[in-house]
């Protein structure tokens, strides 16, 4: 095939998401030294921290970015959630988005996507132009449209996550398999990037994501034994973003280069039990150990992970008794007592901020989301889980999300105001309007 | 769904790579697992060696017809791409499978002296290749293939959909249908992965 030059008649983009990555790390490894590539680049646009959506998980901001709509339009509330007038779990996937994507859109337009390890995207579904889904990606026949391209991914030996049962408490496997993934990531785009002729180029890194997950420990130890690998592995992002971003210039690309996370990162210092929490002020009890399918029919709320709020409505749950007329007053004493839970050894405040979901929230699915949201002090991982004897138990991972320290890179300085505050649902559009598709 | 060996033979130049990997992203998009045994590939490392005699020729077509026996009594799709032209040996092959496909790709041997970029042709006309099939070694064609396309008559989408539909009629891969969400042992390992990362 001939080498192609950018047509000149329509505009590329390339979007490069780090998942994962506050701002406050990026900034600091960037002044530290060791992301020299990533420092060229943004010195050439607007580099700023963002929220995200909330809760602050990649399915949710992820969709949000893939589809430019809140969670109330586009459907997705979480990794987990549950079946209709039921207490059991299922796992929504691509097929439960409920809007069309950027690419959809982009197509409409005549322009072609490249998407290659987009969370969210399992199973992948027809776009116009190629899609490689990423967690949580199961079957590689199933992750990739059109299936044409399972033969080259093959013949690299292409994975979607490194192996997380294993990697987990095995650091030396860990940063392995980061590096070895993300080498397979560059010859996959290497190859895409030559083999379609396309308008808007998107890879996500997710290794970011379980590197901090299991390892950020060993960033804010500069004595630990892996700080060093860690930096390394930021190093390895550093010359796949100047790998990239040099790519599309030298072919031809403007300033369309962006570079995104989807959440910001923190050290866990302990995990707090939201359910437990709740059974412990009389909001939630339990007639059985089966999780949450022993619900009490006077429970008056629960909690799904990571800290989403549902009142236990009659008209909703097989046995919820709350009547929508109690539902306001049942929030109040909710967020009253949310925000007056303290650790008792720190006197920390656990909970920052406590949102409505019918204010966060707008569209045609708002009311399939949560009630209320809660936002931990750093370092309190709120989790959802069922049974746990004590509301504060110890940390199982290093690292949890954190809402406000996303990051957003724009080559473009005209697409971002001087004063604007972003939050990852501004991005989308300003990543079509560099492409001039209304946003 | 059972493997099955789906075996290309014609001249030199006729068109069998191409329609090889064809069939193979066609088969690809339908979630069928498929490997792709190419002649002239094939020569440079399972028959590495070898010459163009007809005993190497029939020791190369052994080998790849032994390996496409293993990957389809296994359930794959295993698809040959080799000039193979004796015909003897192709039924040999034949012999030895449950399932054995065989398309004959035919083309006039004036096309495919103006389709051979390389020039190989013109080298064998020439005298400078000794043993070319359909120069100066024979080519023996099929009694009774599955199925023929005829390259220099059909396009390479009419060839691959010739293909495939005969495929389809003869059952050996299902049709387009829609898929489910999440198998139940999908949906655990995506259990497991979410825990992995404290997501539940």
């Amino acid at each position: 095939m001939a080498f192609k030059l950018f047509k000149r008649d329509k505009k590329k983009a390339c979007v490069v998401g780090l998942d994962g990555v506050p701002h406050s790390l990026l900034t600091s490894l960037i002044q530290q030294g060791v992301m020299p590539n990533t420092q060229r680049i943004v010195q050439c646009g607007v580099l700023r921290s963002m929220t995200v959506t909330l809760p602050e998980i990649s399915s949710v901001s992820w969709s949000t970015f893939m589809t430019a709509k809140n969670p109330g339009e586009h459907g997705i509330f979480g990794f987990t959630d549950l079946k209709e007038h039921s207490y059991e779990l299922r796992f929504p996937s691509f097929r439960d988005l409920k809007t069309d994507t950027i690419w959809d859109r982009l197509g409409r337009a005549g322009l072609q996507s490249i998407v290659i390890n987009q969370p969210s995207t399992y199973p992948a579904r027809e776009i116009p132009g190629v899609l490689i889904a990423g967690f949580v990606a199961i079957d590689l026949m199933r992750a990739v449209y059109p299936r044409k391209y399972m033969a080259l991914l093959t013949r690299c030996g292409y994975q979607v996550d490194i192996d997380t049962a294993a990697c987990r408490d095995n650091p030396r496997q860990l940063f392995s398999e980061l590096a070895s993934l993300l080498e397979c990531r560059q010859t996959v785009t290497d190859e895409l990037w030559k083999k379609e002729d396309w308008h808007l180029m998107e890879v996500v890194i997710t290794g970011t994501d379980r590197l901090h997950h299991f390892a950020w420990d060993a960033y804010e130890d500069a004595a630990h034994p892996h700080h060093g690998d860690f930096l390394d592995y930021y190093r390895q992002v550093d010359a796949f973003i100047g790998h990239i971003h040099d790519r599309f210039v030298a072919d031809g690309g403007n300033d369309n280069f962006f570079l995104l996370s989807d959440h910001g990162f923190c050290g866990t210092q302990l995990e707090v039990y939201i359910n437990t929490l709740l059974e412990e002020n009389g909001f939630l009890s339990f007639e059985g150990d089966e999780g949450l399918e022993s619900i009490s029919a006077d429970s008056r709320a629960f909690a799904l992970d990571p800290a989403r709020i549902y009142i236990h409505r009659k008209d909703r749950y097989p046995r919820g008794g709350v009547d929508e007329s109690d539902v306001p007053s049942i929030k109040r004493a909710l967020t009253s007592m949310f925000e007056a839970v303290t650790h008792d050894s720190t006197g920390d405040k656990i909970v920052r901020r406590v949102f409505d979901g019918g204010e966060v929230y707008s569209g045609p699915h708002a009311h399939q989301g949560p009630d209320l949201l809660l936002i931990p002090k750093n370092g309190y991982d709120l989790k959802g889980r069922v049974g746990a004897k004590t509301v504060v138990g110890e940390r199982r991972l290093q690292g949890m999300h954190t809402w406000d320290d996303a990051f957003f890179y724009s080559g473009r300085q005209d697409l971002l105001s001087a004063t604007e505050e972003l939050t990852i649902f501004d991005v989308p559009g300003k990543v079509l309007r560099s492409l001039d598709v209304d946003a | 769904m059972k493997g099955f060996t789906l075996w290309f033979t014609g001249l030199p130049c006729s068109g069998k790579s191409t329609l090889a990997r064809k069939v193979e992203e066609t088969l690809l998009e339908r979630g069928v697992n498929v490997e792709v045994l190419d002649g002239d590939e094939v020569r440079e490392n399972l028959s590495k060696g070898l010459g163009f005699s007809k005993e190497d020729r029939d020791t190369n077509i052994r080998r790849i017809g032994y390996v496409c026996k293993l990957l389809s009594r296994n359930g794959g799709v295993a698809v040959a791409a080799a000039i193979s032209p004796y015909k003897a040996i192709r039924d040999e092959i034949r012999e030895q499978h449950q399932r054995f496909v065989e398309v004959y790709v035919k083309a006039p041997i004036d096309v495919l002296k103006d389709r051979d970029v390389k020039g190989m042709y013109k080298r064998a006309l020439a005298g400078e290749i000794k043993h070319f099939t359909g120069v100066s070694d024979p080519y023996e064609e099929p009694d009774k293939p599955e199925i023929i396309v005829e390259t220099d008559k059909e396009t390479v989408d009419e060839s691959t959909h010739k293909i495939i539909r005969t495929l389809e009629l003869m059952t050996y891969i299902p049709g387009v249908d829609a898929e489910s969400e999440y198998s139940d042992e999908e949906e655990e390992k995506i259990k497991r992965r979410l825990k992995d990362l404290g997501y539940i």
